[in-house]
């Protein structure tokens, strides 16, 4: 990496000192007010709002992610720690909920960007800049949103697979098996299940506490599937929408490569026409010359 | 981020190439100003080089909201400020001064990255104008060249095998092989790397090129002294090869996954689509075969055969442990998978890809491409599968080339490797002959035009027979025997038995330095997320092939590293990757002058 800036202002200075008045009064360009045309000026505030917008969605993004970690660390304690097991629970459980909540608030706030987006497209053209800026911002956050809420999955994934371990290691510590089916059945009947199970137990060389363990997990893996089912549209709503977008759509060089010349807006070029029309010298003078007639019909 | 039990499957991948890196952090985070955002602006060179190592996503993360072509007409976005990441030619630097010459600019200030050293005509012009009053940046980094896999660069010019060997006049050819030399020298830069260069003899321009890239290597190292520092460094090399040194693996009908999809189906700019049911209402699928698709990289070097066993069998093992029914774990109940689990879109899409992908090339394989297969191996091996010499070729070919149901093309790789066979070139008659049974008159100049690559073709030139091989061991599957060509030499390098009358050094290679160097450990991330690594120290052999590269070449430089236990690394490249399909084109318009060659590539898709 060679920097060249030192370089490029000696010369521009050099040219300075021989040719002053081709250059103005120094233009700084964090002071400087530009001239700004008609047309640039209506579109820079829909670009500051969608760049607002979507720093504030990307902000909230890192906080979800902040809070899924939390949510890993915390489920980590439940390895170590024994004594503050219902506090720990509550906990996790609170953190998930929250970060559910979250997850269904921004989802809400991507939706309504995508259409600001679509309506965008409609009014200013799909090539404008403000339309293709709301385009990738959506894209990127969502595709942002969906990391995050991933890692939540896969935080609670594992979650799960440790309290299935925990309650089967425990049932063995009393001298019982418990198989994989056995402990699905249990978690889909909910309660239920553990009734059916500690009725199953009484016989077997139990201990009150291994007991009061596996009720614990059996609890939180029934806390735990519920709040996944609750999410699960979520994750339905999204994996439509990446069905909908290509793969291309992350792909810089698909980007570039679909842009198209800019054009004015037309209003501006239709009144430049008709102030040359007005000002046509074959229209003043004589309208009935066939180059008139020509000129009228472009 | 956690890594899933998906990720854990597969080895990480190490990037030789920190384009990535350098793009990223060096370029477009160095003028991150948080709360602002940033256009970022790009001219074809560019844009590639980009989008070879970054995604949208990665750059939008770092304040980037908008990419423009710097060869179109933009709109003004007088608001924010513009990165420009270009090549220092004169187009693009017209551009840049057009954007900042009239009362209103285009945008609010410049930050200008030119990925090559600009000339300073050029960099005068930019001084003279009022694009000075307004930059904040200026730097030239390296990038100039795409990092296209992790072991494997192009530098982006299909033209290149027109410009070296065709037959027509071509006065462009001088300044193609100083910009080539340029971006050798570039890469070798960004590599930290000062090997010694070596050449095919016989081909005069594997010399020249050679030449021109050992002066560049010396210009970029008395900026850079850090290059080829290190002890075991001063084994690197760097070797120079020509397409013509093997014309078989081009053409020849390879059975790993990757060699395949990309000639028996349409795969264009590394995009496979393909049509799916899912849970939404569009059945229009397109994926990026590229490297952050970790299922692509484990079986991109596989045999076919084994490749929708593998993926079958990692689907069940998924579908297990996220303890889905898997009765049927198969492309149908994708769908339903999907319904149950759409947050394992990702991964289960994956697989839906990859079991689509081969069973399209099984499709086409079966279709026509299987009567081809043994044919072509016992030509290119020169002996069946038993290890017994082949008797009478022709034998075996002309009910090939007799057969209406096989397409031209398939048959023209059918005649060379024939002609190939005989060694010595077939006679002329015996050439026309051949040409008629196959009845392929209109690409008959296909053949003839492989003379300009110095291959033996009609019996009178004493031209280049193709070398030894090496005897191999391994089992193989019957219709993979052959080896590239390369992969010999790549070996013999390695444990330097590489002829030094056959691949002549450019200079004396530089004395092993025996003192220690101490070579910091740099962690850094290599490619985005993957975990970091340590610098490479170990020796790298960097394999240049002028006039395009072929997919079993590719594989070969990874199955080499690996067999070195990573000792030493293997880079290869070229000017562009070829197909079988996009060879053959491009050996049939040698023979043309250059805009009817233009026309040639529009009409047939191709980047001219």
């Amino acid at each position: 990496m060679r920097d060249m800036l030192q370089r490029l202002q000696t010369i521009s200075e050099e040219l300075e000192d021989y040719e002053p008045e081709l250059y103005g009064d120094e233009y700084d360009v964090d002071k400087g007010t530009l001239s700004q045309q008609a047309v640039m000026f209506e579109n820079t505030s829909p670009i500051d709002d969608i760049l607002k917008e979507a720093h504030s969605i990307s902000k909230e993004i890192s906080l979800l992610h902040l809070e899924v970690e939390r949510l890993t660390i915390n489920n980590e304690r439940f390895g170590t720690s024994v004594r503050r097991l219902t506090l720990l629970k509550k906990d996790s459980d609170s953190i998930a909920r929250g970060i559910q909540q979250r997850g269904g608030a921004l989802h809400i706030r991507l939706q309504a960007l995508g259409q600001e987006s679509g309506q965008l497209e409609e009014r200013e053209g799909p090539n404008s800049a403000v339309s293709r800026i709301a385009r990738a911002q959506h894209d990127t956050l969502s595709h942002l949103f969906r990391k995050a809420m991933n890692d939540y999955n896969e935080a609670e994934e594992m979650q799960r697979s440790a309290c299935r371990r925990r309650i089967k290691r425990q049932a063995s510590i009393i001298g019982t098996e418990i198989t994989d089916e056995q402990l699905d059945g249990m978690v889909d009947k909910g309660g239920e299940g553990w009734t059916e199970l500690s009725q199953s137990l009484q016989g077997a060389r139990s201990s009150r506490w291994a007991m009061c363990e596996i009720k614990g997990r059996h609890k939180e893996l029934v806390e735990l599937e519920v709040r996944l089912k609750e999410v699960h549209d979520l994750f339905l709503d999204m994996a439509v929408l990446v069905e909908e977008q290509s793969s291309k759509v992350n792909n810089i060089e698909a980007n570039v490569c679909g842009t198209q010349e800019y054009t004015e807006k037309i209003n501006v070029n239709v009144k430049r026409a008709l102030q040359y029309k007005r000002k046509n010298p074959c229209q003043q003078c004589c309208p009935c010359l066939p180059c008139w007639n020509q000129n009228r019909l472009l | 981020m956690q890594e899933s039990s998906f990720k854990s499957n597969f080895s990480v991948i190490i990037h030789a190439f920190n384009s990535s890196t350098e793009i990223l952090n060096g370029v477009i985070k160095s003028v991150k100003k948080e709360g602002e955002w940033k256009v970022l602006i790009v001219d074809h060179m560019s844009m590639r080089i980009l989008s070879s190592c970054c995604k949208m996503s990665d750059i939008l993360a770092e304040g980037v909201t908008i990419v423009e072509d710097i060869n179109k007409r933009r709109e003004p976005i007088s608001s924010l400020e513009a990165i420009y990441l270009i090549s220092p030619v004169e187009k693009s630097v017209r551009a840049l001064i057009d954007d900042f010459k009239d009362a209103a600019f285009t945008y609010k200030a410049a930050h200008i990255f030119f990925t090559d050293t600009c000339p300073d005509g050029l960099f005068a012009e930019i001084g003279r104008s009022r694009v000075a009053k307004v930059v904040k940046t200026l730097k030239e980094i390296n990038v100039a060249f795409l990092p296209y896999e992790s072991q494997v660069f192009s530098l982006d010019d299909p033209n290149s095998l027109y410009s070296f060997y065709s037959s027509k006049p071509n006065e462009g050819k001088e300044k193609m092989i100083e910009t080539l030399a340029e971006q050798i020298a570039t890469l070798c830069d960004t590599l930290k790397e000062y090997p010694a260069i070596r050449y095919r003899k016989y081909e005069k321009e594997n010399a020249r090129l050679a030449d021109e890239v050992y002066q560049r290597l010396t210009a970029h190292k008395a900026d850079n002294p850090t290059m080829g520092e290190g002890a075991d460094k001063a084994r690197s090399q760097l070797l120079i090869v020509d397409r013509g040194f093997d014309p078989i693996s081009p053409i020849l009908h390879e059975l790993t996954f990757q060699a395949m999809a990309y000639d028996l189906l349409d795969i264009k700019q590394d995009i496979y689509s393909y049509q799916s049911t899912g849970i939404g209402n569009s059945n229009d699928r397109e994926v990026l075969l590229d490297e952050d698709d970790e299922l692509w990289v484990a079986l991109r070097h596989m045999h076919i055969a084994d490749v929708t066993k593998k993926v079958t069998e990692l689907l069940q093992t998924f579908c297990q442990s996220k303890r889905m029914n898997t009765d049927n774990a198969n492309i149908k109940d994708l769908s339903q998978m999907l319904k149950k689990m759409p947050q394992y879109q990702k991964e289960l899409s994956m697989y839906s890809t990859h079991l689509h992908l081969a069973g399209a090339c099984m499709k086409t394989y079966k279709a026509s491409v299987d009567k081809l297969c043994e044919v072509e191996q016992d030509l290119a091996m020169g002996e069946n599968e038993e290890g017994e010499p082949l008797k009478d070729a022709m034998k075996s070919i002309v009910p090939v080339l007799l057969d209406n149901e096989i397409k031209a093309y398939d048959k023209i790789r059918i005649i060379l490797l024939y002609i190939f066979h005989m060694k010595k070139g077939i006679g002329e008659e015996n050439l026309a002959k051949l040409i008629q049974h196959a009845n392929i008159m209109a690409d008959s100049n296909i053949i003839n035009n492989l003379q300009n690559l110095g291959c033996n073709i009609i019996g009178r030139n004493a031209g280049i027979t193709l070398p030894e091989r090496k005897q191999r061991t391994e089992s193989t599957y019957q219709l993979s025997r052959w080896v590239p060509i390369i992969k010999d030499v790549m070996e013999n390098a390695i444990e330097d038995k590489l002829d030094r009358k056959q691949w002549p050094f450019i200079s004396d290679p530089a004395p092993i330095n025996t003192t220690q160097t101490a070579v910091s450990a740099r962690f850094g991330h290599w490619h985005k997320n993957k975990s970091p690594t340590e610098y490479r120290s170990g020796p790298r052999l960097i394999i240049f092939v002028i006039g395009g590269l072929s997919h079993s070449e590719m594989r070969s430089a990874y199955e080499v590293t690996r067999a070195t236990d990573g000792k030493w690394e293997v880079l290869i490249g070229s000017s562009h990757i070829l197909t079988p399909t996009s060879f053959l084109n491009d050996l049939k318009s040698l023979d043309q002058i250059q805009n009817s060659r233009m026309n040639f590539n529009a009409q047939n898709g191709l980047k001219s």
